[in-house]
């Protein structure tokens, strides 16, 4: 018998709930979403639709991963999200699915969806929220705004200044002390690279190090191997989803050029490419794990596994 | 087989049964091709929408009417197009290679079309203006490399048009490779042709051109007829060779400009449409002009009905089921029949 009274307790306190709702069904907010758009909801959302694997992730990150109903192609963290059904990839999705699940809110992003699917989707009534992050502490407001629109705030609000203090605690560390130069490998053949309008430059400087590729003038160049072996980078990141097989032998590959300091020192290394560019929470730990590989020589406290 | 069809001489009776023929059939495809798709529409739903509205589900009206309608009429309007332009370039050229792809037209309206995106002109009106510019910049090349004392030369006409598509089909990659802005990386979907992304006013602006343009066209049918018996002969006959071919190569690149900077680069409807029909009816004109544009509507539509619907929800560019469905078939055809040009 003991045991039911905490049962009781909440039943009835979710009747009070449910009473409350009833007596103030005029919950209606009006939120301005990343592209100056403004986005009524009635009440918060139980089927949202995540248009980004980043969002996806920030909604199970927010405890609210079944409320989600919908997500796109290449939403495969956590692992319970790659489960649900899909509507499609980032850059490419299918109204028609994403209007079949009926969502009461759609999240998407500014630069990856396009204007007309967000047009098509007003017009089926379903309100549709559009964030922008672009760099890292984008994430924590982002994730702010995100839990504020789903009724969450003071979880969004803790969580959100949580990465802040993550974020905060590595920038004291490294500052002061001298960068290293590195050089961010995200495609293996050719040889791609990313410049300073990117998040990974962002992780990167926050993280105590310099971007080779920071003044280049295209956003993901492509770059050639007499570049990297002129440029002398100190430590290469290779940034990628899978382990042993073909980065051992993308590692092997550098291994022959003893002309680079990174390879001298043996600092050629793998990180998760999920962790580098998806702007979610993830990038936070991202960050930890650069930061360790390129000042190895700190003390570094319960940094990158929690 | 059959070969008392036709040899049989046309009639605009003729004329008119065959393409009602065709015209019902796109009608039963459209309404087919709109109950396909990721979401679940039945043929009643269809059928009420049109005829007594209002006892439909708001998401599957939605789903029916916003998404797909737009995207069957872009289909059929391109594919119309394409196909009209392949015919009508066979004929002038008196090559069985000509279409707007392989000389290079829809490409040249696809540069047009990045040009106006990267100077930032509207995309309702600018961007198809740049385009249909784009478009004659390459017809004029073309025919200006190709041309000889005796007229433009066909072979290297063809020869010609294989090169500035690559030529622009190069520039276009530069951009993107070069470009920061996201925008001309989802560009690149684009080039492999994409009518995802269609609104119905789209159609609203193509359709009176194509309908016009198709018009005209056919009112060349009969020159059409002897250019593609010979440009002297023609000349022998009373036409007025270069005024028919400037009229033909003006109006089929307006069309193609036009559909190229709202559907992308969408190869082999051009080509394969026109034979088809040629190997079926014959060589004349005047029947096989609204039978290519009919049959390309129709095979266009089919082709992204299957590109929307075989690995849904994700889809796969139309261009690919263009090809798959398109090269065996034709090939075949090919093997039995044999093409008018051979003969």
């Amino acid at each position: 018998m003991k045991g039911k009274i905490p049962i009781y307790f909440g039943l009835l306190f979710l009747a009070f709930a449910i009473g409350l709702w009833n007596v103030s069904p005029t919950w209606s907010m009006t939120y301005v979403d990343a592209l100056d758009r403004r986005v009524s909801l009635e009440r918060p959302p139980k089927r949202i639709v995540s248009l980004a694997p980043s969002l996806t992730e920030m909604l199970y990150y927010l405890g609210l991963g079944d409320r989600v109903v919908g997500v796109t192609t290449f939403s495969d963290y956590p692992p319970e999200a790659a489960r649900k059904p899909k509507v499609g990839s980032y850059a490419h999705l299918n109204v028609e699915k994403i209007i079949e699940l009926n969502p009461d809110l759609v999240v998407g992003t500014k630069d990856g969806n396009s204007p007309t699917v967000i047009h098509l989707l007003e017009q089926a009534g379903i309100p549709v929220y559009i964030v922008n992050p672009r760099r890292v502490k984008d994430v924590g407001t982002t994730l702010y705004d995100m839990a504020r629109l789903c009724g969450v705030e003071e979880k969004g609000r803790l969580l959100s200044q949580r990465l802040a203090h993550k974020v905060q605690y590595v920038q004291d560390k490294v500052k002061g002390l001298r960068r290293p130069l590195v050089f961010l490998q995200i495609n293996l053949r050719p040889i791609i690279t990313v410049n300073k309008n990117t998040i990974h430059n962002d992780v990167i400087r926050l993280a105590g190090g310099i971007n080779m590729a920071e003044n280049e003038p295209i956003t993901y160049p492509t770059i050639s191997l007499e570049e990297v072996l002129k440029r002398r980078p100190e430590v290469i990141v290779i940034s990628s989803m899978e382990r042993g097989g073909r980065f051992e032998k993308a590692r092997q590959d550098w291994m022959r050029w003893k002309s680079i300091p990174a390879v001298r020192e043996n600092r050629v290394y793998l990180v998760d490419s999920d962790c580098l560019d998806r702007p979610s929470p993830r990038i936070i730990d991202g960050l930890e794990t650069l930061a360790r590989l390129l000042h190895p020589d700190l003390e570094w406290e319960g940094l990158g596994r929690e | 087989m059959d070969s008392h069809i036709i040899r049989r001489p046309l009639t605009p009776g003729r004329v008119l049964k065959v393409s009602s023929i065709l015209g019902v059939s796109l009608a039963v495809t459209i309404i087919i091709s709109l109950m396909l798709g990721t979401a679940n529409v039945s043929l009643e739903d269809v059928l009420r929408m049109f005829f007594h509205g209002s006892q439909v589900k708001e998401s599957a009206r939605l789903i029916v009417l916003k998404i797909r309608l737009p995207r069957i009429f872009l289909a059929g309007l391109t594919g119309f197009s394409l196909s009209l332009g392949g015919l009508v370039f066979q004929a002038l050229l008196r090559n069985p290679l000509a279409d707007p792809f392989v000389l290079g037209v829809s490409s040249g309206a696809a540069f047009g079309a990045v040009m106006g995106i990267i100077l930032g002109v509207g995309f309702s009106i600018g961007v198809p203006l740049f385009s249909f510019c784009g478009a004659l910049l390459t017809i004029y090349l073309v025919l200006t490399i190709s041309r000889r004392k005796m007229g433009v030369e066909s072979a290297t006409a063809i020869l010609a048009g294989v090169i500035v598509n690559a030529f622009f089909t190069a520039i276009i990659m530069f951009f993107i490779a070069t470009s920061s802005e996201d925008r001309l990386h989802s560009m690149l979907f684009w080039l492999y042709g994409d009518l995802s992304q269609s609104q119905i006013a789209y159609s609203g602006i193509i359709a009176p051109v194509v309908l016009f343009g198709f018009a005209l066209l056919y009112s060349f049918s009969r020159h059409l007829n002897l250019l593609a018996a010979g440009e002297e002969a023609a000349l022998h006959l009373g036409v007025n060779v270069e005024r028919a071919k400037f009229i033909c190569f003006i109006t089929v690149s307006l069309m193609v400009g036009l559909v190229v900077s709202f559907s992308g680069l969408i190869g082999f409807v051009g080509l394969i449409v026109p034979h088809l029909s040629r190997m079926i009816l014959g060589s004349d004109h005047r029947l096989l002009m609204p039978v290519s544009a009919l049959g390309g509507a129709l095979f266009l539509i089919v082709a992204d009905t299957a590109a929307r619907t075989v690995i849904s929800p994700s889809e796969l560019p139309v261009g690919v089921i263009t090809a798959f469905l398109g090269a065996p078939f034709f090939i075949y055809l090919l093997k039995t029949r044999g093409s008018r040009w051979t003969r």
